[in-house]
């Protein structure tokens, strides 16, 4: 699977396949979890009306972990295999992975200033959360930060695999420290422990954004192959050779 | 072995002929502790809580700062095509130069912390943790420094991109270094989880560092 999807040029064919219809379902999803996410699901008795913004806050903070796990996958493949893909897909993720780290630590802020009275706490959650971010932030420099954009992506890549230390830190924050983030709901030993007309929007939006985080992935891909292709027309037809 | 040791004496050699740029650095970091009194004022009631993070804090910039390109001028020189050549791998020799770095940089410096401790009242009896959990903290900085400083090799902003890579990684030493200086009792469970980290640390920093040695070098000879 991986051999046959390798092939940039294969990569590229099947990527352009399956992109109008990713995005026709990433708009259906996205725009049906926000109608019940904004419209068609009750107010919190305790939280009220902001409540709303987990249906934002919960996906992007698992995205911003799992792309995180995706990066360290792809960092390992290029490490390991030196394959010029999972390069591509390194790069391509990191930028997504820290809009959406920063996406969770914002509107984390909207919720915990009502609900704990201040923007930030420094809670294990948010802190590892934001040391998430660091982690992106550090691996998108390093990436950029040669001369030769090619020679950026291993340190990029070491560095990423060094970061996965960090992941379970985040996720399991809650269970190990006694903390003012609540525990998780969904992915707990006990079963969900959310009421479905809550679960509903909540499942929408997370499926929503894996396939829009999933579009934007493949898009940035293509980009780059592209980007890649024209830099290499242009140094074999001896044009732009030494920029 | 010996190749490991002379690469030590190498560097110490190499050091004490240029023993002016250790001194700046332990001026630097008795400075950045004088700072704070002089920022949040002399007061005991308020600083004396506030005395050990401050010396913590000063450790980490002033041990970082040191770590600005540590091995450029090795790669610069070909040593570092001698040393892919020669019997001692980049690993080892990535460890040679972390135990060179923390002889030269970290020593001196936690000789100078009873003093400064003196200047920020810290009472005698909390010095043994302090010193205590400063060991391990300043050795796991060091290994995290040569990870951060063999991925920045080439770069072309070394420095601050060092520091963005090196502190979030260095946040665990910082927790448990500060938690353990202010333990009543000597074997606190945070010194042992700042001793944990220090090991992971020693597992991990001579292969990361290697490969991104390894990779500094086939490009350097390009």
């Amino acid at each position: 699977m991986f051999d046959y999807l390798a092939n940039p040029a294969r990569f590229s064919r099947i990527a352009d396949a399956v992109m109008m219809p990713l995005a026709i379902i990433t708009g259906l999803l996205l725009a049906s979890g926000l109608y019940f996410a904004l419209f068609n699901s009750p107010a919190d008795y305790q939280q009220g009306e902001t409540v709303r913004i987990m249906y934002v806050h919960v996906p992007a903070a698992w995205l911003a972990s799992l792309g995180y796990v995706a990066l360290g996958i792809c960092a390992l493949f290029y490490v390991v295999w030196r394959h010029p893909l999972a390069d591509v897909a390194m790069r391509a993720i990191a930028p997504v992975g820290a809009i959406f780290a920063l996406l969770t630590l914002v509107t984390g802020a909207f919720w915990g200033k009502p609900m704990w009275g201040a923007w930030w706490v420094w809670d294990a959650r948010l802190t590892s959360m934001l040391i998430l971010f660091f982690f992106y932030l550090g691996v998108i420099a390093l990436a950029n930060g040669f001369d030769r954009l090619e020679r950026g992506s291993r340190p990029a890549a070491l560095l990423g695999l060094v970061g996965l230390i960090n992941v379970p830190i985040v996720k399991f924050s809650v269970d190990w420290w006694n903390t003012l983030h609540q525990p998780a709901s969904l992915l707990r030993s006990g079963g969900i422990s959310i009421d479905g007309a809550m679960l509903t929007p909540l499942l929408l939006m997370l499926v929503g954004f894996h396939c829009f985080f999933a579009l934007v992935i493949l898009l940035r891909m293509q980009a780059q192959l592209t980007a890649r292709k024209i830099t290499a027309i242009r140094l074999k037809s001896g044009h732009g050779a030494g920029s | 072995m010996t190749s490991f040791l002379a690469q030590i004496r190498q560097d110490l050699a190499i050091a004490w002929a240029s023993r002016m740029d250790s001194a700046v650095m332990l001026i630097f970091f008795v400075i950045i502790v004088t700072m704070f009194p002089l920022a949040i004022g002399p007061d005991v009631a308020t600083l004396s809580p506030l005395a050990v993070p401050i010396i913590w804090i000063a450790a980490f910039l002033s041990i970082l700062a040191g770590f600005d390109r540590l091995f450029s001028a090795d790669s610069r020189t070909g040593w570092l095509d001698q040393i892919a050549l020669s019997k001692l791998s980049l690993a080892y020799y990535a460890v040679a130069k972390a135990v060179a770095h923390w002889l030269v940089t970290a020593m001196p410096l936690l000789l100078t912390v009873p003093v400064m401790a003196v200047l920020l009242q810290i009472p005698p009896t909390a010095m043994a943790p302090l010193m205590l959990a400063l060991i391990p903290g300043t050795i796991a900085l060091t290994l995290l420094g040569i990870i951060g400083a063999s991925l920045c090799e080439g770069a072309r902003r070394g420095g601050g991109l060092m520091a963005l890579l090196v502190l979030p990684l260095a946040v665990p030493i910082l927790i448990f270094g500060v938690l353990a200086s202010q333990a009543d009792q000597l074997a606190s469970p945070s010194l042992m989880l700042l001793g944990a980290v220090c090991l992971v640390l020693m597992a991990l920093a001579p292969p990361v560092a290697a490969a991104a040695l390894a990779e500094s070098d086939e490009d350097a000879s390009q």
